[in-house]
Parts: C-alpha cells; sequence; structure tokens
C-alpha cells in the first residue's frame, strides 16, 4: 500500500546552503522508514525535478546518507537569497511539496 | 586525558542562552570558548551595508557573559564574523563592545583583531592575474565589485592559529568560515585536521544538533586524537547519532564532501556512535587539502531602493480577480512612471497564494478566505520607489473588477503609514573562490593589549 513520505519520515526540512543553493534534509526516526523510501526508489532526481519544475541539471545531490538514516537533496536556488523577486530569505519554507512524495 | 575542549555557547551570537547550562559547560573546564557571530543566511542587506542583525546591546549581552566566563576561567575567547557580514565596520563595532565591557570589569587581556574585508583595488589587480570560480551568480568583473558594498573572505584556521600563537586570549575575527572557530586551537595542537573541523561544523551551530533542538542552548566538543565528543550543557538534552550526524547535513550541499578554505572536509567514512545517553562519539572524518588554498568572497551589489506597502484583502471578488488587476496596474503605473526606462522592479506577491513559494509551488488550488498583499518596488532612488508603490496602491484600493459589490475600496491596512520606506536593495554577486598563496595573507591581524 502506498503512503505518504511525511507518514513515514521524522524530518522533512528545507534550508540554504550558502544563497544560491536549497538543500533539503529528510530524515527518520526509525531505520525500518528509512529503508523503505530508499528501497521504493521514489526520491530521486527526476521526482525531484518533476515536483519543483526545475531542470534534472539543477538538482545538484539527490542521496540517502546511512550515518543519518537521511536523505540529502540540494537544488539550484532559482533566484539567489534575498534577491529582488526572492520571498524566503533562508529558504526554509520550500519542503512542502515533498511531504507528499507517494511511496510504495 | 589528552583533549582539546570546546565550549560553544550558542549558535549565533546575540540570540541569548540558557545560563544554567552554560555554567555547566565552564564546570567542564572548556580550553576554549567559541561563538559564531555572522552568516549570509540574513540575506544581501548586511553584507551590502555591514549593518549588523540585531541591535549592538543584545549583543553586548551575550559577549559579557562569555567574557566574564573567559577571563574568570583564563581561557581564550574566539569569536569569528563579527558582527553578521564581518565586514571592518562591524568588527570594529564588536571590538568596541569587548573594550567597554572590559573597562566595566577592569578586565586585563591581550586581543587579537583579524580582519576580513579586502581591499577593492587588491581584489581587481588578482582579478586580473586569474578568474575567480563561482559558487553560484555571474563571473566577476570590476563593475560589480564597485556596485558592491564592503566585499569579505571566510578565513580559515590559519589566521587563528597565528592569534592564538602570539598569546591573544581574545580574538575578535572578521568573517570566517564558521567552523574554523572551533577548529583552530585543536588543530594548533596537532589534532587531526578533519576530527576538528567537524567537530567545529557540529559546535558552530551549539545546541542545533542536540534533542531538543535549540539554538540557544550550549554544546561541549571534546577533540581527542583519534575521535571526538559532543555533549550538549543541559543535562536534559542528549546528542544522538541521528541528531549528530543529521546536523553534518545541515546548510550543506552535499552530505559527505564539504568543501571549506584550503580543503574539503571528506565525511563519507565518518561514523557516529552512541558513547552514553547524552553523548555522541565520532570517528573518521578526513581532510583533503586542495591543490590551491581558495578562500570564498562575499559581497552584495546595491540595486537601488526598497519601498513597500503591506495590505489585506477579504473581498472573494477582488481575491478572484487579482491577476488581471495586477497587469493593469503595471500598465498604469509603466505609462505614469516610465518604470521599465528608470530600472523600476515592481513585484506583488500575494500571501495566502503562492508568496512564499512562487515558481517552486506546486500550486494547492484551494481558494484563500483572505489573501496578504506585498507590494514591493525597488527604484533607483527610494522617493521614487515610494512613489510608485502609493501609486500602485492608490490604483488597486479604488479598482473595478467583475463583480464588485463594496465600492468603497477594497484594500485592508494593517497600521498607517501605508508607504514604508525600507532602504537600500542588494543581490550576492559575488560568491566566488579566490586563490590565496599565503591562507593569512588577506587577514590582516593586530595584537592589542587591553588594559583596564
Amino acid at each position: 500500500m502506498t503512503t505518504t513520505l511525511e507518514s513515514l519520515a521524522k524530518v522533512i526540512r528545507s534550508k540554504n546552503a550558502g544563497p544560491f543553493e536549497l538543500t533539503f534534509d529528510i530524515m527518520f526516526d526509525d531505520a525500518a522508514s528509512y529503508e523503505r523510501v530508499k528501497k521504493s526508489g521514489a526520491i530521486n532526481v527526476h521526482a525531484i525535478a518533476g515536483i519543483y519544475r526545475v531542470r534534472a541539471d539543477d538538482v545538484l545531490v539527490c542521496r540517502p546518507y546511512d550515518p543519518a538514516v537521511a536523505f540529502k537533496i540540494t537544488i539550484r536556488r532559482p533566484v539567489g537569497s534575498g534577491d529582488i523577486t526572492d520571498r524566503d530569505v533562508y529558504g526554509c519554507q520550500q519542503h512542502v511539496p515533498l511531504m507528499k512524495i507517494e511511496v510504495p | 586525558m589528552e583533549e582539546i575542549i570546546g565550549l560553544a555557547p550558542s549558535g549565533s551570537m546575540g540570540s541569548g542562552y540558557n545560563l544554567d547550562a552554560f555554567e555547566r559547560g565552564i564546570a567542564a573546564h572548556p580550553h576554549f570558548i567559541g561563538q559564531d557571530a555572522g552568516s549570509t543566511d540574513m540575506g544581501p542587506y548586511y553584507h551590502g551595508t555591514g549593518a549588523t542583525f540585531l541591535p549592538l546591546a543584545t549583543y553586548r549581552y551575550d559577549l559579557a557573559i562569555m567574557l566574564r566566563a573567559a577571563r574568570r576561567a583564563r581561557i581564550p575567547l574566539i569569536i569569528g564574523s563579527a558582527l553578521t557580514s564581518g565586514a571592518n565596520v562591524s568588527l570594529k563595532q564588536a571590538v568596541d563592545l569587548v573594550h567597554d565591557v572590559a573597562r566595566e570589569d577592569g578586565f586585563s587581556f591581550r586581543m587579537a583583531v583579524i580582519s576580513a574585508e579586502l581591499d577593492k583595488t587588491d581584489l581587481k589587480r588578482r582579478l586580473r592575474q586569474a578568474p575567480f570560480e563561482s559558487l553560484g551568480p555571474d563571473p566577476l568583473t570590476p563593475e560589480t565589485l564597485d556596485r558592491c558594498g564592503p566585499i569579505v573572505a571566510q578565513m580559515g584556521v590559519e589566521p587563528f592559529i597565528k592569534a592564538l600563537d602570539a598569546g591573544a586570549e581574545v580574538i575578535v575575527a572578521g568573517r570566517a568560515c564558521d567552523d574554523v572557530i572551533f577548529a583552530a586551537m585543536p588543530i594548533m595542537k596537532g589534532y587531526d585536521h578533519g576530527l576538528a573541523l567537524h567537530c567545529g561544523k557540529i559546535l558552530e551551530c551549539a545546541g542545533l544538533s542536540a534533542v531538543p533542538c535549540d539554538l540557544a542552548e550550549p554544546l561541549l566538543g571534546r577533540v581527542r586524537r583519534d575521535h571526538f565528543e559532543v555533549e550538549p550543557c543541559h543535562p536534559a538534552h542528549r546528542c544522538t547519532t541521528v541528531s549528530v550526524a543529521g546536523h553534518s547535513l545541515y546548510e550543506r550541499g552535499d552530505p559527505c564532501l564539504q568543501p571549506g578554505p584550503g580543503g574539503m572536509n571528506d565525511l563519507t567514512h565518518t561514523v557516529f556512535t552512541q558513547v552514553d545517553e547524552r553523548c555522541v562519539k565520532v570517528t573518521g572524518s578526513r581532510f583533503v587539502p586542495d591543490a590551491t588554498y581558495r578562500v570564498k568572497l562575499e559581497g552584495a551589489e546595491h540595486l537601488g531602493f526598497r519601498s513597500v506597502v503591506l495590505t489585506g484583502i477579504r473581498d472573494p471578488y477582488m481575491i478572484a480577480a487579482l491577476d488581471g488587476l495586477f497587469t493593469e496596474v503595471r500598465d498604469r503605473a509603466e505609462k505614469r512612471f516610465r518604470l521599465s526606462d528608470k530600472g523600476v522592479h515592481l513585484n506583488f506577491s500575494v500571501y495566502g497564494r503562492n508568496a512564499v513559494m512562487g515558481k517552486l509551488d506546486p500550486g494547492a488550488g484551494v481558494k484563500p478566505q483572505e489573501v496578504g498583499l506585498l507590494i514591493d518596488v525597488v527604484a533607483p532612488e527610494q522617493e521614487l520607489a515610494t512613489g510608485v508603490a502609493m501609486f500602485v496602491r492608490g490604483t488597486l484600493q479604488h479598482a473595478a473588477y467583475p463583480g464588485i459589490v463594496n465600492t468603497a475600496g477594497n484594500m485592508a491596512y494593517p497600521f498607517s503609514p501605508f508607504g514604508l520606506p525600507v532602504g537600500p536593495a542588494y543581490r550576492f554577486a559575488v560568491y566566488h573562490l579566490m586563490p590565496l598563496a599565503d591562507p593569512c595573507e588577506c587577514f590582516p591581524m593586530t595584537i592589542e593589549e587591553v588594559r583596564n
């Protein structure tokens, strides 16, 4: 049965990694949920590019990180932090679409 | 035991901290207190102007607690990225605060002040020798540098080590890479570079890597020969392998490869082990030096002056008509002010719809009950920015749209005045890597004997 990422993960967060990148951490408090997401392949470059409607080239990092029982995703910011049309200087409110990722 | 213990009172100077926990940290006999005091995180305004993020009195409060504790324990106090941008204007303000507290408490000590601001003429000379690799913005030109406020470089451990070698008991540094504030002393004492930097990365945000996570909770880090340990000072808080490993990811693009001044910290083979309920041990982090030592430059270019109007809309027909109204009012403003000729930027942000995510928003398709509207104008002069913002709000206030029922105006203002001049607007235009022959060459240090 499929479920959403938010029902499996403990933390889903976004933040600047410097003014020109947005980085997402998806963290779990149980290894089984992490392994389930990892095995499902639901978090991949093309899924992330699709969700945020950016080019696959702009997804700079998208990988699991076992020591933290976490996934790391980094995309190029569409506009630099605090630039004229930017509306999220910290980049900390860009995580929401990840919550609804379907995990088989 | 052979170790260097660092105490991080808080993740950001001025945030305040839990004093009981801080005292527990001091009771653990740290070898130094380290404090990060700046970032690019709050956006380009602070780098552009050199202004501090918080009022000076807020920094002074935290500084006084740290300086008193450091002098009492006879250990160095190391402050990096003072204050916010770490440019000279705010570095001087931080130094003045140190003097002020020292005078009040009658402290005498040796202080090292390390500047991180670059001379633009020298920068242009360096730029002619070799282009600087960009980490995001356009290629760097002399013209860009002229449009920028102060340009700073993130220093590595070397200038801090030089200051400690000179016997500094207080170090106040301009812009510095966050982790090096905590890594300098262990590296100076011959501890592993990779472990010291990784421990520094955990310490620089203090209690943010513990459970519960709180930037204002002090954290202790113990760097030893083949590992380091981190532990929160608050007796009820815990570091867990997941919280510490998780924090290793924080604000970094790649979980394993973390570039900094002079090299890359490689966490590929890092292992996190729970020592006891509150303490985590870390091994395996490895520093790989670059062939050429490079530092990251930061600077923000001046774009003009910003004025805004903040208002709210409750009327459902106006909310439904907004996009059409924006087009109409933009046309009118264009005719009235010739926005494109003058380089005026007019932006509408509709809070309650998609203001926060903009282009990245997948769209929820839910009709909001009310929306907040931010009319945001950046123009070459402040007066013009306010003039455009107020013209736009006046036009929208009494705009006609299909289904209109309220002809008395459809925007609600949270306060008077309506038009707010925000001041200069900036954009990060310098975020480039500059090669150095000597890691200290653009970070001049002065030593001062403070006597009271």
